[in-house]
């Protein structure tokens, strides 16, 4: 897929042929269970047990770690020095010349850290082994609003083609040296011939965008069809339903870990 | 046709989540103190209203980090939607009419972010971004504040500078839009000049 | 079965009429090429006789439009898409990119119409041999060259099967070689039967194809009639229509005296060769 603004790394795995709502039901559930059990242990509980086998079940173990660890560990670092050294009235573990380290402090930073890799792994997760196409269809025909599948697909595949045409702007103004000095304000100020016909011409378009969806009766009233056909089962309903009960255990388990604490 | 809004704002979200994406990832290129990540959104409220802007905004970090592009916005969903929709609110309130009033929609909007997204940065991501405004938090931790008020400390610091700015250049895009688009949007009549 | 009365319109906010008084009456199946300066009006005429105004582009309608009897000004233009369809010139506006495949992406109309999957399937694919685009079905319609996808603008809308055709310059923005492929694909359009409304600035290509000719002028209807009548009349220059190449050199041959011959210049290879003397080809 790489047309669309888009992790999708196609797979013959067992998780890629999971209908799009078991997946998201899935995802949810980690994400959910990360968030909601206590302590510095539970959202790393979540992440190794949960999260990390279902990606090596879908086959996307190394894409999935390489991409959450280079996203979470600028958070990690940072939220360890700061909340390490600044905790207030903490118990130092460790003297760093006139500053420390607090036992609470890097306590809260383990709990952080483990928030930060599960909330960033499940949408990797989802978005390692879901098509987005068949996903947002999925949905339709369980009755989302059309007009939310349209919006979601079609910035997909036009957001990389922005990315690409603002590169390009970007490139052009620094090869005419772009103030990369100065005040706040001026460097802002010298975005201005970036950021104004990158936008205004995008929005020139739109028009032409709309009179595309017009011809293609998009807004007109009634029944509508599909022409992609998802695999559903009745093993996979029933374990949707099993997965939302799940949810509602480990919220209230989550809960009464907190209050036994 | 009993639809929320017509084909041409529906036409024009993607492309201002694109926007949205597209100058948000640029600007953290250049390492500017601002983030510039919702002027797409701005735009969207401004043409089209409150519930366009709600419904850009909230897209765009579901989208972002839905994609596993950046997850770690995916949280603040809920505050990237109620700028869309404040920027609708003082555009219906006539404020884009003129610059001043304008910019001051842009200050207050910036206000509103901060504050509510304070909660979700102290609790999902302990107060940090991992970025160049962290040491506003670490100067704030180091003088004594809460995790929860050194996080919206950074928010003030940063929040209403970027609205500002996002919504000054929203303003000078509309302006320059050729009139016979600008009529075709619901907000026609509340639009600058 | 298009009946165009009296008809005048004005955008929004417009200071005059882009269309006056037009009276057209357009036969089924005629293949007519519209004409003009920029300006004179061809895409406003193209958007009326499509349903997008005054529907889409709202503004202030005066008289009548109808196809095969239905009014297009009382329809919204979303109820017209099994009616009439249209083409314009950028070929990246025109890919909807609510599904992510060219074969798709041709049944998303399809699919808002609520047509059962088996018709769908069949119809698709007729859409994408007529266009040549079989090859193309399972990429993504963003990985095309213009020419390509401008084929898939056209494999979309005539997948609804319309009765009327409307094409606004659809290769003003492709390159020589996307501009064949697209000239080709109508040609093989036109074999079909379909009415087609071509506004297009590359006169000669209409010359040779075109059943009829309309030339607008300030959003007057300026010239009617075959290609040859309009194209080249001696007025035709005063129309902002650049002579063809045939045209231009019968008529300096004819001036100088090389050939003398009176009535109509030619405005074809084919009316060039008899123009000249030489032999009608055979079978042609
Ligand atoms: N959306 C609009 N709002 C107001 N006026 C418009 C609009 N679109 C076109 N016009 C005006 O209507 C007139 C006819 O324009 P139109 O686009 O139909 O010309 P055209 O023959 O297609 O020209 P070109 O060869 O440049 O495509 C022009 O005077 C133009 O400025
Ligand atoms: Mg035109």
């Amino acid at each position: 897929m790489t047309n669309a603004f888009s992790l999708y790394t196609p797979r013959a795995s067992a998780l890629h042929r999971l209908h799009p709502l078991t997946m998201l039901a899935l995802v949810v559930f980690c994400l959910v269970a990360g968030l909601a059990l206590p302590g510095p242990w539970g959202p790393y509980v979540v992440f190794l047990l949960l999260i990390l086998p279902l990606a090596a079940l879908g086959q996307v173990l190394p894409n999935l770690l390489s991409t959450a660890v280079k996203i979470a560990l600028p958070f990690a670092i940072s939220v360890f020095l700061i909340q390490g050294l600044f905790w207030t009235g903490g118990t130092p573990v460790v003297e760093l010349g006139p500053l420390s380290l607090k036992r609470e402090g890097l306590w809260f930073a383990a709990q952080s850290t483990g928030r930060v890799l599960t909330v960033v792994s499940s949408f990797l997760l989802l978005s390692l082994t879901t098509r987005p196409d068949a996903l947002m269809i999925a949905l339709d025909q369980r009755g989302a609003p059309k007009t939310l599948t349209y919006i979601v697909l079609a910035t997909i595949q036009i957001a990389p083609r922005f990315q690409a045409k603002a590169r390009t702007i970007l490139d052009a103004q620094r090869a005419r040296g772009l103030e990369t000095e100065g005040s706040v304000g001026r460097r802002v100020a010298a975005l201005l011939p970036l950021v104004v016909p990158l936008v205004l011409g995008s929005i020139i378009d739109i028009e032409e965008r709309a009179m595309a969806l017009d011809a293609r009766a998009f807004s007109r009233s009634g029944p509508k069809t599909s022409l992609l056909t998802l695999r559903d089962t009745s093993a996979q309903r029933a374990g949707r339903w099993l997965l939302l009960l799940g949810m509602i255990a480990v919220v209230a388990l989550g809960i009464w870990l907190r209050r036994a604490a | 046709m009993q639809r929320s809004f017509n084909t041409l704002t529906l036409a024009l979200i993607p492309v201002a989540i694109a926007i949205n994406i597209a100058i948000g990832q640029i600007i953290v290129l250049l390492k500017l103190p601002v983030y510039l990540d919702s002027i797409g959104t701005v735009l969207v409220g401004l043409l089209a209203g409150p519930i366009a802007g709600l419904i850009t905004g909230g897209l765009t970090n579901i989208i972002w980090g839905v994609s596993g592009l950046n997850p770690q916005y995916t949280p603040f969903f809920y505050v990237a939607a109620v700028i869309g929709l404040m920027a609708g609110i003082f555009a219906r309130l006539g404020w884009a009419r003129t610059i001043w009033m304008w910019a001051l929609g842009g200050l207050i909007t910036g206000v509103v972010a901060a504050i509510i997204s304070a909660p979700t940065s102290a609790i999902v991501f302990g107060g940090v971004t991992g970025a160049g405004t962290d040491l506003i938090v670490a100067a704030l931790r180091a003088s004594g504040a809460g995790i929860m008020q050194a996080t919206f400390g950074q928010g003030i610091v940063s929040d209403p500078l970027d609205k500002l700015a996002t919504f000054v250049i929203v303003w000078l895009i509309v302006r320059a839009l050729p009139l016979r688009l600008r009529v075709r949007f619901p907000n026609a009549e509340y639009l600058p000049k | 079965m298009i009946a165009v009365r009296d008809f005048t319109y004005t955008y929004p906010a417009a200071p005059r009429p882009a269309l006056i008084d037009i009276n057209l009456e357009i036969a089924p199946g005629q293949f007519v090429g519209v004409v003009g300066a920029n300006g004179a009006g061809k895409s406003t005429l193209c958007y009326a006789l499509s349903g997008f105004i005054p529907d889409f582009y709202r503004g202030d309608v005066k008289g009548s439009l109808s196809v095969a009897g239905r009014d297009l000004c009382k329809t919204p233009v979303a109820e017209l898409a099994g009616e009439v369809g249209l083409v314009f010139a950028n070929p990246f506006n025109q890919i909807t990119g609510a599904r992510f495949t060219v074969r798709e992406e041709l049944a998303f109309g399809l699919e808002n119409l609520g047509r059962p999957r088996d018709e769908m399937v069949a119809r698709v694919d007729e859409a994408l041999r007529l266009t040549g685009l079989t090859e193309l079905a399972d990429r993504s319609p963003y990985a095309l060259s213009g020419g390509q996808q401008q084929r898939v603008a056209i494999a979309s809308v005539i997948v609804l099967r319309p009765k009327v055709l409307v094409l606004d310059e659809p290769t003003s923005q492709l390159d020589p070689v996307g501009a064949r492929e697209v000239f080709e694909t109508l040609d093989a359009l036109t074999g079909e039967g379909a009415t087609v409304i071509l506004a297009e600035h590359k006169l000669e290509w209409i010359a040779a194809h075109a059943d009829r000719v309309i030339a607008l002028r300030g959003g007057r209807v300026a010239a009617d009639g075959t290609p040859r009548e309009v194209l080249a009349d001696a007025s035709a220059e005063e129309l902002g229509l650049m002579p063809t190449r045939y045209t231009l050199a019968a008529r300096l041959a004819a001036t100088q005296g090389v050939v003398k011959r009176d009535g109509p210049l030619p405005v074809t290879l084919d009316e060039a060769r008899e123009f000249f003397g030489g032999r009608q080809r055979e079978g042609a």
